[in-house]
């Protein structure tokens, strides 16, 4: 080894690799790792919510199609398509953020992030990250199989663009809290079964506001999923119960509001460090 | 007495081996309880949340029906509706208990201290098909139960429906052990429960009557054990059925006579349970 080698001067010493923030690599570790993870239970995380939100979409289609007017605009179907589609999205991302924060509590593998070199808020948004990745591959699988049998006008591309990654990451935000908070998995299907499963359903997602009684369309219009899934429907079909604007900043101030909430826990330690 | 021979007496004593008749009835009723226990433990996810899904399903389509709810021989469509949703959550809950039960135990390894005991493969056929059973049965309870203040529920032949809850809640309950002995990880299992099960229960009439389907759909229905599960709970319920009762509760019948022989014969020859 001649005098020269810049190793022999450092005395094999390996370097501390200077760390900026946000920690990118560390980062994409995390996304890696956990994309990875649900692509090896692609059947239960992708394929299995895609097909139930296609079956939902056919049996509306058989049951209700003839019963249902648009004043000629949008079709049933064409109303019907990105409201299901959003509806898959959000399940999927509120999901797939919440069960691998529970599941790596329980396992103690959730110790093996904090103690790496990450903020604790690098690693919640990692994991909302995962969870709104999984969502938008759900959401446009749904579309995608739908397209083949209902014409699609994507009247407004932009509003998709803008709106639905919003809208997969305010609700895996929104998973990584209750993930948090949950101390078993029997907590976490409380939350699920009565708080998200009532709000995905109880929205715009299947019929028009106008159908409701005055006193549910007042509910349904204080529910967040209705508008992030009218703004999609807007974006799909050009139809919309409110005003894409205004959706789009509900959906918009969701997304702030779960995301500081993530973070700001996260960075806290709560339920996670003694 | 001294403690010597208060010693004596015991060890002279020992325990006895229990006479086990032609029925190991005690062993029977432990495999049973243990199979309720299992759900009765975790309900928020067993119980609670099929009953609000179920609920929530009737909700929506009611909600997007609004007042054109068509009708069928004088039945509302919330009248036909809800003896659908029982049987759709009946069936996926009765297929869920076994072969969840089955699968996990057989991947934690503690499915020997369910074949070690003194347990003729009938009878554990019949102890875990009757825990599915009973999750099945006593969940459709509670969707009716939950459903009441909100559809005008008569019950028009209480016996019909009665038999088909049973028979539909014991078909998915063998179709269950049947899949959780053959599945050997989770995947296997979903891939059943997401392709088979859940579209079959969404598919085979619950929502909608069978005329809405075109003309070359109706074969196919006519051949669907599920199809005359839920149209022969409909009739017990409404007295309107799509298609002949009584063939459904023969063919019913004879599905279970046959998944029951084979279920029995999986846990006989030990497929996949023995090495």
């Amino acid at each position: 080894m001649s005098a020269q080698d810049p190793r022999e001067a450092l005395g094999d010493a390996p370097r501390v690799r200077p760390i900026g923030r946000p920690h990118w690599r560390g980062l994409w570790t995390i996304y890696r790792f956990g994309a990875v993870r649900l692509s090896r239970i692609v059947l239960e995380t992708i394929v299995g919510p895609i097909l139930s939100a296609l079956l939902f979409l056919a049996v509306f289609a058989i049951a209700l199609a003839d019963t249902q007017g648009f004043g000629g605009e949008v079709s049933f179907l064409q109303f019907l398509v990105p409201g299901i589609a959003a509806f898959a999205m959000i399940q999927a991302s509120y999901e797939m953020a919440a069960f691998p924060v529970v599941y790596d509590k329980l396992e103690g593998t959730l110790a093996d992030q904090i103690m790496s070199p990450l903020m604790e808020w690098e690693i919640a948004l990692g994991y909302a990250l995962v969870g709104a990745t999984a969502g938008l591959i759900v959401g446009a699988g749904v579309l995608a199989v739908a397209w083949a049998f209902v014409p699609l006008a994507f009247a407004n591309p932009w509003m998709v663009v803008a709106v639905a990654p919003l809208a997969a990451l305010a609700f895996a935000f929104l998973g990584t809290v209750t993930g948090l908070w949950a101390q078993k998995w029997d907590q976490l299907s409380v939350v699920d079964t009565f708080l998200m499963l009532p709000l995905a359903f109880l929205s715009g997602a299947f019929f028009a506001l106008d159908r409701v009684p005055a006193v549910g369309e007042t509910l349904i219009r204080l529910n967040p999923v209705t508008y992030a899934i009218d703004a999609v429907r807007y974006a799909v079909s050009g139809w919309h119960a409110t005003e894409p604007w205004l959706a789009l900043a509900v959906v918009a101030a969701l997304t702030v509001g779960a995301a500081s909430l993530s973070l700001r826990l996260f960075s806290i330690g709560w339920k996670i460090k003694a | 007495m001294s403690r010597a021979m208060a010693f004596e007496k015991i060890s002279s004593t020992p325990p006895r081996p229990r006479p086990i008749g032609r029925v190991n009835w005690l062993g029977l009723w432990t495999l049973y309880r243990k199979e309720v226990m299992r759900f009765v433990n975790v309900f928020t996810q067993t119980l609670a949340a099929p009953v609000v899904t179920a609920l929530l399903f009737f909700a929506i389509f009611n909600l997007a029906l609004g007042r054109a709810a068509p009708a069928w021989e004088g039945v509302t469509y919330e009248e036909f509706l809800a003896p659908g949703l029982i049987m759709m959550t009946l069936v996926q809950n009765a297929f869920a208990n076994t072969s969840s039960s089955i699968l996990i135990s057989k991947v934690q390894g503690n499915i020997v201290d369910v074949l070690m005991p003194p347990l003729a493969p009938w009878e554990l056929t019949v102890g875990f098909a009757m825990g599915g059973v009973s999750r099945g049965l006593v969940v459709a309870l509670a969707v009716l139960l939950g459903l009441l203040p909100f559809a005008p529920i008569e019950i028009h032949s209480p016996l019909i429906a009665v038999y088909f809850a049973f028979m539909a809640s014991l078909m998915l309950s063998l179709l269950g052990m049947i899949g959780g002995i053959w599945a050997e990880k989770f995947d296997h299992i979903a891939a059943v429960t997401n392709f088979v099960i859940t579209p079959l229960s969404f598919l085979s009439g619950t929502f909608y009557s069978l005329e809405r389907l075109p003309e070359n759909w109706h074969i196919a229905a006519h051949v669907n054990p599920f199809f005359y599960m839920i149209d022969g709970l409909r009739y017990g319920f409404t007295g309107y059925s799509d298609g002949d009762v009584l063939v459904g509760a023969l063919l019913v019948l004879l599905v279970n006579v046959a998944l029951f022989a084979w279920a029995h014969r999986m846990m006989a020859t030990g497929y996949k349970l023995k090495a």
